[in-house]
């Protein structure tokens, strides 16, 4: 209708479903960060406002071990698996960038694998991995690392040979040229170039390794490597209080405070160069 | 001299396509020597080879008596000036120029000088701290060849420098450029698909097709004396006559409808259906009915005042259209279109050519 009248005029019922979309995906995230500050112990009638569930003496995510063992745990396993997918991932990109011989598109297609392949999938078949094929290693932080890190390493390769791609091969060929050696094509041209895509990817990875359910729960050994969304997971049909609610507030604000580090780092890279067609964030 | 360049069987395949194949040439050290031809025609990879980004599949590149050609990128004492530029966007415009100086273990106070003097002869003295975005195209091109002179190479190549400015920025680094050579005195090898860029710019140009060199040679050589049919029409000469041709006591006897035109310049021995040429300006237009040796009737189709000429488009015997130049004298016009004519064509101005890639470039002694 609004196309007979204006044709230039907005677009009313995109942008109706749009802000419905908006709104009703936010809605039930707001309402659970609202009950975090609920005086009371329910966690579907308001009682006031408090931050109880976050620092007070009983019970709240700062001062209960349970809660605040996972939340250590959670962010443990996270730095670890941004330090070790990262490297690998970036070495994987600039490995399959290179790759000129047979067998490159197989390779290409193993390394997406992981981003298709179901979770639960994954989880069965890294848990049976760690039971039948490497018992040495065991369940537990080093099974969940390693679980993590070999479904992220994906997500670094795909973003930063995006912007591999996008650099092209005259960068390189120019440092070559006036008498750079390989090493320092790569440390002083390469690297800094990548920098954006590198970040952007180390936040992903992070993000990702925070929000992890599947593999890390069939992985976990003990309590000691109960995370939070594991916790949250298991208590939520026992005897669940807004401290939960608190708990997956933090984590929901660690995941956004690290994406939009990564973005605010990224953009400054990318405003310092004009060839902005990059890998974004939102891969 | 230095940086005197020799490929000798210089081949380059891909996979099934074979992008140079095998070409001979010679570029004389302080010269500006350009490739030049179209897309595909194997002169970026030719040029690439010589940089030591791409590795030849088989044949030598002689720099000053070495053979380089298995030597990688960063240990030739050639640079590049890419057609993209590729200046480092991290780094500003003098870290850019300084870049290389690194590996010429100098003194700070020396690096500092060279990079000072190298932005100097770019007259972009005042913009080291600038980013590369912050410049224009122009100066970002003339940032690129000060990153790759400061090394003082003995070659210098350059990948159609001038491809991504407009059109009268181009004509003054181009004059820029040549002036920059002369006074240098290093070999500019210089890779275009413009042939008046060519042209005007070199000492000496090669016309590259299907990874071959067609012709090598001075400008006014391959203009002038264009060996093959290819090397004619890519040099925007194409007046093109197609006759029969017969060897004829030291010339050739060229057959062309009803007519014999003698020719005596280019491929004299061959026969059979060929292709000559003539430039515009010897074409001679006369009165229709004209008698005499060398003459062609024809018909103008069409008039064109260029303002210091007329161009005539007439068409001869035999359905070819031929170009004629008349200079702008001051006399009345007399050939409006429609005017039946009579061509004269020199014996010594119709130039026999060879099908392409045919007999090597014979106009080199």
């Amino acid at each position: 209708m609004a196309r007979l009248r204006n044709p230039w005029g907005r677009p009313r019922f995109l942008v109706l479903v749009t802000g419905f979309y908006i709104l009703w995906s936010l809605i039930p995230v707001a309402l659970a960060v609202l009950f975090a500050f609920n005086d009371g112990r329910s966690r579907t009638t308001w009682q006031g406002f408090s931050t109880r569930w976050f620092t007070g003496p009983t019970g709240s995510v700062f001062h209960d071990p349970a809660l605040q063992g996972a939340l250590q745990h959670t962010l443990f396993l996270g730095v670890v698996c941004v330090l070790v997918a990262t490297p690998i991932g970036v070495a994987l990109a600039l490995g399959l960038q290179r790759w000129r011989g047979p067998g490159g598109g197989t390779v290409n297609t193993v390394m997406l694998l992981p981003l298709v392949t179901p979770e639960i999938v994954m989880g069965v078949a890294l848990l049976l991995l760690f039971l039948q094929v490497l018992p040495g290693i065991g369940l537990g932080s080093s099974a969940q690392i390693i679980g993590q890190v070999t479904f992220t390493i994906s997500y670094v390769v795909v973003i930063v040979r995006g912007r591999l791609v996008s650099i092209g091969r005259d960068y390189e060929e120019a440092a070559a040229d006036l008498g750079a050696p390989p090493h320092d094509q790569l440390i002083r041209v390469l690297l800094p170039l990548l920098a954006p895509a590198i970040i952007a990817s180390a936040a992903v990875v992070f993000a990702i390794s925070l929000d992890d359910f599947v593999v890390t729960q069939y992985l976990s050994g003990d309590a000691s490597t109960t995370t939070v969304s594991m916790l949250l997971y298991a208590s939520a049909r026992a005897a669940p209080t807004p401290a939960l609610n608190a708990l997956a507030t933090v984590a929901l604000l660690i995941t956004l405070a690290t994406l939009g580090l990564a973005y605010l780092v990224y953009k400054r890279f990318a405003s310092s160069d004009d060839a902005a067609a990059m890998a974004g964030l939102e891969v | 001299m230095q940086g005197e360049i020799h490929l000798e069987q210089l081949t380059k395949t891909f996979g099934d396509v074979t992008a140079v194949d095998g070409i001979d040439l010679r570029m004389p050290g302080g010269e500006f020597f350009t490739m030049v031809g179209p897309s595909g025609c194997g002169k970026t990879t030719t040029l690439r080879m010589i940089a030591g980004f791409e590795r030849p599949t088989s044949g030598r590149i002689v720099l000053d008596d070495v053979d380089v050609a298995q030597v990688p990128p960063h240990k030739r004492n050639v640079n590049t000036v890419f057609q993209s530029y590729a200046l480092f966007p991290h780094l500003n415009v003098a870290d850019n120029v300084g870049f290389g100086l690194k590996y010429k273990k100098l003194t700070k106070g020396e690096h500092r000088k060279r990079v000072a003097e190298a932005l100097g002869l770019v007259q972009l003295g005042d913009y080291g701290k600038r980013k590369p975005n912050q410049l224009s195209g122009g100066q970002q091109q003339r940032v690129a060849l000060a990153r790759a002179l400061v090394l003082t190479p003995q070659v210098l190549l350059l990948d159609e420098p001038l491809g991504a400015l407009d059109a009268r920025l181009r004509k003054d680094l181009q004059v820029e450029l040549k002036a920059l050579q002369a006074e240098l005195g290093i070999t500019f090898v210089f890779v275009t698909h413009d042939q008046e860029e060519a042209l005007t710019m070199s000492d000496r140009v090669a016309v590259m097709s299907g990874g071959r060199v067609e012709q090598a040679g001075t400008p006014r050589e391959m203009y002038e004396e264009p060996a093959t049919l290819f090397v004619a029409d890519f040099l925007g000469v194409s007046n093109l006559i197609s006759a029969d041709a017969s060897p004829d006591d030291g010339g050739s006897a060229l057959r062309v409808g009803e007519r014999t035109l003698r020719a005596t310049s280019g491929a004299m021995d061959a026969s059979g259906e060929v292709k000559a040429m003539i430039r515009p300006e010897r074409v001679g237009v006369e009165a229709q009915g004209t008698t005499g040796e060398n003459r062609l009737p024809g018909m103008v189709e069409r008039a064109v005042y260029v303002g210091s000429a007329h161009e005539l488009h007439v068409r001869i015997v035999g359905g070819d259209l031929l170009k004629a130049t008349i200079q702008n004298d001051g006399s009345t016009f007399a050939y409006e279109e429609g005017t039946p004519v009579t061509l004269y064509l020199p014996p010594d101005a119709v130039r026999v050519l060879a099908p392409s890639g045919g007999a090597p470039a014979e106009p080199e002694a």
